[in-house]
Formats: structure tokens, sequence, C-alpha cells
């Protein structure tokens, strides 16, 4: 399959990259600051959070309002998002809109106005967030598994924690933007109907002229504890299980994600089968591989009624263990040919497109062709993949569950 | 883009919307059954079919199916909703055939006892699951409470007793009788070949047989038409007080279903809109959004909002005062076209998707026999005056009116129920 892609520095440091999609009316275009959650810093968990929600209230000449209304207006679907690493501000568009829209970003990135009257409605939209969340079995047994699994703090959930989001000042906010909304670590990724030069010209033009300091490394603590029962009033008790494996950067995550596909990617994994399929212990239940720049898990889950609870744990644990050595080459090639299936398709969509050249970016330095992706998995093999396995036996499982009753861990496990 | 269309002398309609530039092809099986077509005694059954379907048939092992689709690479699934079962995988094309023809198979399940029996405790596992989550039933019970005796009140899910004393009979009834081929279309999206497509409809499905299907309108009833009501869930430990509303709209069949999304987007989508700015910017609700909804004779708009307990009630009292200013003082031409030219983005967004679009093209054709390309939806959006939203608030307004639950920490409070009656 042709591919077209793009990529250009700008002086202050800012990657910009870009792919065509020729069939596509559309283009998405994502902007990537390093302003994500690992620098929320200590009783500020939140802030970046809290900061990117304060960057779209009023920027440049515009209020909020006006924001909103010019992007809506513009048939401009937009979003925001903070993660662990980035804060990200994001676009999908007819592409005829994308000299409507570039401007705009460029003042929610500049020129935010994070005004001291729009800090207490910004922070109760945060704390209304999070108290949705409390009400979100799954989503709470996942947040603490990741903040116990991943050294501080990488692990600390980016929506916050309401005691320090009720602290944050506006000076908070004004110095987390100044410091980490910088062009030194920043990408740009547009996909779609694209005209690449015209694209460079104005984003030149929009953000060349802008330099600052370059923000600060993050000091990486310690771990949490390797077993946590979180007491929740619920019918089901929620299971989410973790070990570390390789990053995405690192050769051998190709081998660890087929691994963990095989455990529990699809409806013929093992977990699927034996858990859903044949005992009919739960609805959900899945592996996945989940990915830092520098660390990486691999992540269990189940919910499931609390009598039978015991025994999703005790049949997860045995799949897990028993997954070293039986990998068969069906199996294997089944989780190659989901993985290359879903890489095509996902040329169908430019804000898919756009997000997976930033990650691309992110965790390696450059953005590998579909091609040579395609052709790791199909370099995959059962000796590549049980070799690796049988360096790296899963072990030292983190693991969270969330419901009425606590479960038993066998203590190997953890260990 | 081009529209085919076969039926098969069983009556298994076939269709596609093919796009050349497309990379993938999705298939699907569209059913016309849903919860609406259920009797007391098949409380659940079209959902508990669905999930059936995956476990095989008299030749095709549950395990195999699974293979088959994870080696194919296919995003395979099913849903189930008051009106429609659909099936569907999305494939690279050179496996379109391959996945039809599973789907096809599939179609006729075995519908063995022992497996019926192991994927009820999944079944319940899934009830139990959405107890668990937001809003906590309470949009179970105002469907049930708005639509009455109307055949929409009922639950997709069913309930733990309604599936727990299912015997295995009922379903295998129910599937031969609304699983007949008149009742069934084929669909595909993306980058078909349809001659290919009509050979697997013929070669595995053409000796269903058919059976007469009943007509599935049934005499409206809303109870939404006559007073307000308000009915409370108490759920003790959650930290927010969820609230559903829903109202009279348009249907399926109504020309101003399209106006009816435009209003409840410029009313309450889930950002940009009247409530959003009222409530949620503000960090008054969590959420605070409405949306239009229609089925083949009733429709509705539907009222979401979550927010701090204490202040459910004062904010269910401001979401009935924006839609009242709204029909007393007409909106802005402004926020119209707004709101119009997002609809119409979004729509431009969807269409270049056929994994997205073949849930619009199949329950279309399900639904009234009738092909809308993107192109038709997108001019119908375009041509939409600010008139025809103020019409549709007239002829249905949304304030003052409806059925609405809460469920959350909130206490039965016999002041909240007076202070609703009084509207």
């Amino acid at each position: 399959m042709k591919q077209t892609l793009h990529s250009a520095t700008l002086d202050n440091g800012i990657v910009l990259l870009g792919e065509d999609l020729p069939g596509l009316e559309s283009v998405a275009v994502a902007f990537h600051t390093p302003a994500g959650a690992v620098h929320d810093g200590p009783g500020r968990c939140g802030l970046a959070t809290l900061s990117g929600e304060m960057m779209l209230r009023g920027a440049g000449d515009r209020t909020s309002r006006d924001i909103v209304e010019i992007l809506e207006g513009s048939g401009i679907q937009w979003a925001q998002s903070v993660s662990t690493s980035h804060a990200s501000f994001a676009g999908a568009m007819v592409a005829r809109q994308l000299p409507t829209a570039l401007p705009i970003y460029a003042d929610i990135l500049r020129r935010p106005r994070l005004p001291d009257d729009e800090l207490e409605n910004a922070r109760q939209m945060v704390l209304q967030n999070l108290a949705g969340t409390e009400d979100d079995p799954a989503h709470r047994a996942m947040s603490a598994l990741r903040q116990l699994h991943y050294p501080h703090p990488l692990g600390m959930p980016s929506e916050g924690i309401s005691a320090d989001v009720e602290a944050i000042g506006v000076d908070d906010v004004r110095s987390f933007v100044r410091a980490h909304v910088v062009p030194r670590g920043m990408i740009i990724a547009v996909a779609g109907r694209i005209d690449w030069d015209d694209f460079v010209t104005r984003v030149e033009a929009l953000f060349g002229d802008w330099d600052t300091d370059d923000a600060s490394a993050v000091a990486i603590g310690s771990r949490g504890e390797r077993v946590r029962f979180v007491p929740h009033d619920s019918q089901q008790t929620h299971i989410a299980l973790a070990w570390s494996v390789p990053p995405y950067r690192h050769d051998a995550s190709y081998e660890a994600s087929a691994a963990l596909s095989v455990l529990g990617g699809g409806s013929s994994s093992r977990l699927f089968s034996e858990v859903r399929e044949r005992r009919g212990l739960c609805y959900s239940v899945s592996a996945g591989y989940h990915t830092l720049r520098d660390y990486a898990s691999a992540i269990c889950y189940s919910g499931t009624s609390a009598a039978r609870a015991q025994e999703t744990l005790d049949v997860m644990l045995a799949e897990i263990d028993r997954l070293p050595g039986t990998i068969e080459e069906a199996e294997l090639d089944r989780v190659k040919s989901r993985a290359k299936s879903a890489l095509v398709m996902q040329q169908e969509s430019s804000a898919a497109r756009a997000a997976w050249i930033a990650r691309q970016w992110y965790h390696l330095g450059s953005v590998r062709s579909l091609a040579e992706e395609l052709a790791r998995y199909d370099r995959l093999n059962v000796a590549s993949v049980e070799g690796w396995l049988a360096a790296n036996r899963p072990a030292g499982l983190t693991i969270v569950s969330l419901g009425k009753e606590p479960l038993e861990v066998p203590r190997e496990v953890s260990a | 883009m081009k529209f085919l269309h076969e039926r098969l002398p069983n009556g298994l309609d076939v269709i596609a919307e093919v796009t050349d530039t497309a990379l993938s092809t999705s298939i699907g099986f569209f059913v016309k059954t849903g919860a609406r077509d259920e009797t007391d005694a098949e409380w659940g059954v079209s959902h508990f079919l669905e999930h059936m379907v995956f476990k095989g048939t008299n030749d095709l092992s549950a395990d195999e199916i699974n293979r088959r689709f994870d080696w194919m690479g296919a995003s395979a699934n099913a849903f189930t909703s008051e009106e429609d079962t659909a099936y569907h995988a999305a494939v690279l094309p050179e496996q379109q055939i391959e996945a039809t023809a599973l789907l096809a198979r599939m179609m006729r399940p075995a519908l063995r006892e022992d497996d019926f029996d192991t994927e009820k405790l999944v079944i319940l596992e899934e009830i139990r699951m959405y107890d668990d989550q937001p809003p906590f039933g309470a949009d179970d019970r105002c469907r049930a409470t708005f639509f009455g005796h109307h055949p929409l009140a009922r639950s997709v899910l069913g309930t733990v007793e309604s599936i727990e004393r299912m015997p295995v009979e009922v379903m295998r009834d129910y599937h031969r009788r609304r699983y007949s081929p008149a009742n069934i279309v084929l669909c595909a999206t993306g980058a078909v070949d349809f001659e290919a497509l009509v050979s697997s409809a013929r070669e595995w499905c053409g000796d269903w047989e058919p059976l007469a299907i009943p007509p599935r309108r049934a005499p409206l009833d809303l109870r939404a038409s006559h007073a307000p009501t308000l009915e409370l869930l108490t759920r003790p430990t959650s930290t927010l007080e969820y609230a559903v509303k829903m109202s009279r709209g348009p249907a399926g069949d109504d020309d101003d279903r399209f106006a009816a999304k435009l209003l409840a987007a410029i009313l309450g989508d889930t950002s940009g809109s009247r409530l959003y700015w009222a409530m949620v910017d503000t960090g008054r609700a969590e959420q605070a959004s409405c949306h239009h909804q229609d089925f083949l004779d009733a429709g509705m708009f539907a009222t979401q909002l979550s927010c701090d307990p204490e202040d459910a009630e004062e904010l269910l009292g401001m979401i009935d005062e924006v839609y009242r200013a709204a029909a007393e003082k007409g909106l802005d031409r402004r926020e119209f076209e707004q709101n119009r030219n997002k609809l119409a983005g979004r729509w431009v967004l969807l269409g270049e998707r056929p994994r997205r679009r073949l849930f619009d093209v199949g329950p279309e054709w399900a639904h009234s026999g009738d092909y809308r390309s993107v192109a038709d939806d997108l001019r119908t959006i375009e041509n939409l005056s600010l008139e025809d939203v103020h019409r549709v608030l007239a002829r249905w307004p949304l304030h003052g009116t409806g059925s609405t639950v809460l469920a959350g920490p909130l206490p039965l409070d016999p002041s909240l129920e007076t202070a609703s009656e009084a509207q």
C-alpha cells in the first residue's frame, strides 16, 4: 500500500508530522504539548487537567464562548485531553476548514488568558468529573492499579485527586502553563486530505517565533504495594492485574504484546475462552498492553459477581501461569492477523492516524511506515514469542480488587 | 459511492453502499426484532439470543466461530436494542466472502441447552454490571414510565427474574418466528463486491424458510402526554445524583426528525449548547445534555443530568427554564447556524468511515425500506431553517412535561414530588 508520510522540525523544536490519506475529505490535526499529569507536582494532582481546561477559557482576543462558537460553527469536532505525558488539543474537520482552525489552536497554546474569574468554574468542572469517576467501579479499579504499579508519579490519575484540585490556585495554573506548554517536546500531527507544504507554512507563521525555556525533567520515585483491596458497595467485584513488560520503543514490545494478545486480546483468546465462554464467570475479561515511554505493563481486567470473584481470579492467574511454553502457531497467526487488519483499517480515520503518528514519534523519535509495521508483525513467530516469554515469565504482579469482600491472593504471584 | 439492492426469493434483502476508496468491508445482518417484540415470558430473549448466536451451529462450535473471526482479523460484534438485533464484522476486502458466510451460518444457531445454561450466567453478570453503573437503572425505569403500555417500555436486558426463569424452548420458538428471512437485512458498506455478496446470500441463506411476520406498530399510548411524573430510586452509596427525563418528540417516519436532532443539539449537546453553558461549563453539573431518539412509531427527547445530590432539584428546575425560554423567546439565528454546521461536520466525518456507515444504512433500510446517502442527509441538514426548529418546539414542547427518574443518594422526599407536580 502506498503511503506518504511527512515530517519537519521548526527551529524552536516543534515537530510537525503529516500523513496523506487520499480517500478522505477530512483532515485531523492534533497538538500534543509536553504538559502532562506527570508534571502535576506534590499536592497538586490534577493541575495539568485543570490547566488544560483553563486554556480553553479564553485565548488571544477570544472568550471561551468565541472559541467554541467558531470551532463548532465551522463544523470542527474539537477535543481536549490530558494524559500522563501530554496535554492534547485536537480537531477533525472537512479539509477546507483547516486554515480557520490553526490560528485558534495557536491562540489556545500561546496566548491563553487563564483568567482569575474562570478558575472556580473550571475547578468545579474538574471536581464534577472526579465525582463521576467515583461512581464507576471499573475505572476506580484500573486507576488504583496504575497508581500502585508504576513508579511515582507515572501512575497518578491525570483526572486529579479532589483534595489537591481544591488547593490549586490561579498562580499554580499560570506557572504550570508557562513551564510546560512549550515548543520543545511539542508534536503537531496532521492526517487526511492535506497539503503538506501549505500546512508547514501556516504552522511556521503561527508558531515559528515562539521561544521559551525548556521544561524541567521529572524525578521518578518508587512504586506502591503489590496487593490492594478497595472496599466498594457493588454487586460485582472488579479485578485488575499488572506486571511489567518492555515499553513500545523496545524491539521486544512486539513479542510482549503478541503474548498478551494470545492471553486476552480477542474472542478466541485464552481468557475469553476459559473465563467467559467455558465457565460463564463474567461478562468482561481481557488482557492488554499499556505503554508509557520508559515503562510498560501487561494489564488484565475482569468484573464479576462477588460470589464468583475468587474463582475468576484463580482462573486468570492459572491462565497467566500456563502461558509460557504453550503458545500455538494458530493462536499467534490470529493475533498477527488481528493486529495487521486493525492497522490497515486505521487508515480510514484521519483522527486515528493523526494520533498514531504522533504517538510513534513520542515513543520512537520517528514514524514507522505502515509497511515496516506490518513487516514487524510478519517476523513474529512462536519461537521468538516463546523465547521472550521464557526469559520474562509473568512475575511480581500488582493485584487490585474492588468490591464488598477482599480476595485471597497467593503470595508467590506478587513476589 | 453507490447503492445496490437485491431481494432473494425467500424475502431476504441484500443491500450495499459501495465506496471505491474504502480499505475495509463491513458486513452486518440486521434482524428486525428487539425488546419491543417480546412478551412478558420472553423479556430479555432478544439480547440473550444475540449472545447465543455466538455459541455455534450444528456444525460450528463457539470456539470455532471465535477463532475464525480472529483469524480473519475481523472486528466482529453484535448489539440488541428496542427494535433491532445486529451482527456485524469489519474485515479487509479479501475476507468478505469468508466473513459473510460465517455470519450467515451463525443466523441458524444450534441453541443447545447446556450452552444456554452457561450463557445465562454471563447475561446475569451483564445485568449486574449495568446495575452497578450510572445511571443506576434510572434510564430503564424512565423508559418504563414514559412508554407505559407501549411495547417500547420494555428494557433490553430483561431482569434477573425474567432471565432466570426463561427455558430454552422460549428462545427456540422466538428465533424460529423472528429470524425469518423477510425479517432480516444483509447489509454491507465500504469496499464491497456486491455480486459476491449476493451469491454468498444465496448459498447460505437461500434455503431459509420464509414465515409471515406480524406487523410491529402498536397503538400510541404514551403517558408522557399527560401530567409530568417524578420518581426516585435511592442508591445511598453513589456519589452523584443521576436524572433521566423523557418527553415526546417526532417519530422515525416524521420529516421533523432532523429538525428535532438539531433542536436537541442547540439545547443540550455535550458541548457548546444552552445546557452546557448554563451547567457544565460552570461546574454545576457533571453532565447536562439532551438528545433526540426516534423509533418506528414514537420519538422522544431524552435529557440526562448528573450532579451533586443537593443540587438536583434546582438544576432540574433550571433545565425546565432553559426549555421554557427556548419555546417562549425562540432561538437566535447564530446558535441555529452554529449547530447546523456542527451537525453537518459530524455527518461528513462519520460518513467517510464505512464501519460507521453500516449502522446508518442497515437500520434505515430495516425500519423504512429506504436508503439515504450521506449527501441526502447533508442536503436535509443544510436545508433546515430556524422556522423548522421553532415548529418542532411548538409541536413537542420540552418544558413542563415528561417523565423524570432520579437515581442516587437522595432519600424519598415528598417536597420534590410536589414541586414537579406543580409545574
